[in-house]
């Protein structure tokens, strides 16, 4: 079921789209990673979708009763309010019981790793304390959907794993829509891209399809030295390509297969370095949409 | 009405933790001590600056209580309306420049109860203040030029306080619809000038006036202001501190897109 629906999405400031016809869904408890280059528009349309800014066109529907959380880029909080004044604040202001809410504040900051800086006043964080206080007053109050910002960007590699696996764990019952440039983050949690750029989507889809239109599937062949693929290269008919020591052979639906590759070399007895199988990761994907567009 | 009891703590912790609840009423209780006692000491404080020329005679005329009290009014008309706009200035455009505000805005926020909540901490913040001057300033005045009646302070207290409720709304609506707390503070001190300015000008032909409520609650000391008039005007006030209070949510919620994100 789609919990959110978004149709020719528009934000225009002056004769700039910041966002231009989008559309898309986001189905129920699923991760959908929004990707995209700085200033693609990434931002406004979290924005958009969070009810911050209202669109110059377009409509987002969503489901009744749909419950938000969202976490901006660089949260910024009351200085001198603690980590658990403001959590429990913030549940509260979302709809959580009075009774319920400290607790629930309490356990959502040990949660996220801040168990032991309830009392410490916010405006003594460090920059990784704080992006933690805004996936917790993000999470508080159990929203049905997740809005985030690059939630995991400006965290060093312990952090980002921590924070990754924290929101894996929450995938389980909330719908998740974040937005990264860390396209490995993205290759590990989603069951669907959006890529933007230019404000516009420019594509879209679940990670096999993408992976299916861009993937480029090949077989790499690595010889001693340069002369030896450009050898093996003229001796057959597959096309192909050589770089450096390395020959690269387009895998299509008519072949070649690995193991017709195979038979070649053994055929050939010729010395190889390695044959591997390759597909593009998602950042060679990225590179060639985003380039391509 | 559940969003306001949260922001009120919210409100009330801000102003505990920023100290404003301690040097707001310590301006205005140093303002009101300072006329008695600087009309008190006068001649000491002419002596130790150099004193009279040799052979000078300088009559100085000791002031009536009722002319110190007034002489208050007149610092807190000033100063102590400046400061009331300075230290409010940002409360609501800060949050969004800064971007605090955002993490509020995202969630359903009753945007009635996020401006009635800063207004009631801070009109009482502000009233407790001015009340603290004036009570500091009539025990000075008492002590060193003699009795006022208390009922006379009492009203003029009571009616000046619509004036300051009055400024203090028209700040933190400013500071709802400008994007920044100086631009707030410029309009706010702007119309504070052009209405006293208006009045001067055009004001003989107009006695119910929210401007001359100051005036009014001064007459308080010496005799009976016209009560028609004096009531004309808080009327007026109260319907223009409503009509702000509607204007200052409706404003707050159409600026949220103006928040930092």
């Amino acid at each position: 079921m789609n919990i959110v629906e978004v149709e020719r999405l528009t934000k225009r400031y002056g004769q700039e789209n910041a966002a231009e016809e989008l559309s898309f869904a986001l189905e129920e408890g699923t991760a959908t990673a929004l990707i995209g280059p700085n200033g693609a528009g990434k931002t406004t349309t979290l924005s958009m979708l969070a009810d911050l800014l209202s669109p110059t066109s377009g409509k987002v529907t969503m489901a009744k009763g749909l419950t938000i959380g969202f976490l901006p880029q660089y949260p910024q909080f009351f200085p001198w309010l603690t980590a658990l004044e403001f959590t429990e604040m913030a549940a509260k202001l979302s709809g959580v019981e009075t009774k319920k809410a400290r607790l629930q504040a309490t356990r959502t900051l040990e949660f996220v790793g801040l168990g032991t800086a309830l009392t410490k006043k916010t405006g003594a964080f460090s920059g990784g304390m704080k992006q933690r206080l805004g996936l917790a007053q993000a999470i508080v109050h159990q929203p049905k959907l997740l809005l985030l910002d690059e939630p995991i960007s400006a965290l060093d590699p312990t952090g980002r794993r921590e924070i990754m696996d924290l929101l894996k764990s929450l995938q389980q019952d909330t719908t998740i829509l974040y937005s990264t440039h860390i396209l490995n983050d993205a290759e590990e949690m989603t069951d669907q891209l959006l890529f933007m750029k230019d404000g516009r989507l420019i594509e879209q889809g679940s990670l096999s399809e993408v992976r299916d239109r861009h993937a480029n599937p090949r077989i790499r062949i690595r010889f001693q030295n340069y002369a030896q693929a450009v050898e093996f290269a003229e001796g057959q008919a597959w096309g192909s390509e050589v770089k450096e020591n390395s020959i690269f052979l387009p895998v299509q639906k008519s072949g070649p297969t690995m193991q017709q590759v195979l038979q070649v070399l053994a055929s050939k007895k010729q010395d190889v370095l390695g044959v591997e199988f390759q597909t593009a990761s998602l950042e060679e994907i990225f590179l060639k949409v985003v380039a391509g567009k | 009405m559940k969003h306001f009891g949260i922001l009120m703590q919210k409100e009330w912790r801000e102003n505990i933790r920023n100290y404003k609840i301690y040097w707001i009423p310590a301006i205005f209780i140093l303002l009101g001590i300072t006329e008695p006692a600087v009309n008190y000491f006068l001649p000491q404080i002419l002596e130790a600056s150099g004193g009279l020329p040799e052979g000078a005679v300088f009559e100085i005329p000791t002031p009536t209580p009722e002319q110190i009290l007034m002489a208050v009014l007149q610092q807190f008309q000033t100063i102590g309306m400046a400061v009331l706009i300075l230290a409010y200035m940002a409360t609501i455009a800060g949050e969004r420049k800064s971007g605090t505000a955002t993490l509020l805005y995202v969630r359903p926020l009753s945007f009635s109860a996020y401006f009635l909540s800063k207004w009631v901490v801070a009109a009482a913040i502000s009233l407790a203040s001015v009340w603290l001057g004036f009570f500091s300033g009539y025990y000075y005045t008492r002590l060193f030029f003699g009795e006022v009646e208390i009922i006379k302070l009492l009203q003029m207290i009571g009616f000046y306080s619509f004036w300051v409720l009055l400024i203090l709304t028209i700040v933190l609506a400013a500071s709802a619809a400008l994007p920044n707390g100086g631009l707030a503070a410029a309009a706010a001190f702007a119309l504070y000038v052009l209405l006293q300015l208006a009045d001067g000008l055009l004001g003989a032909n107009w006695s119910v006036s929210p401007v001359k409520i100051p005036q009014y609650a001064a007459t308080w000391l010496t005799g009976n202001p016209d009560l028609p008039s004096l009531w004309g005007a808080v009327g007026i006030t109260v319907v223009i501190i409503l009509v702000l209070f509607g204007f200052g949510s409706w404003i707050s919620r159409k600026n949220k897109a103006k928040t930092k994100v």
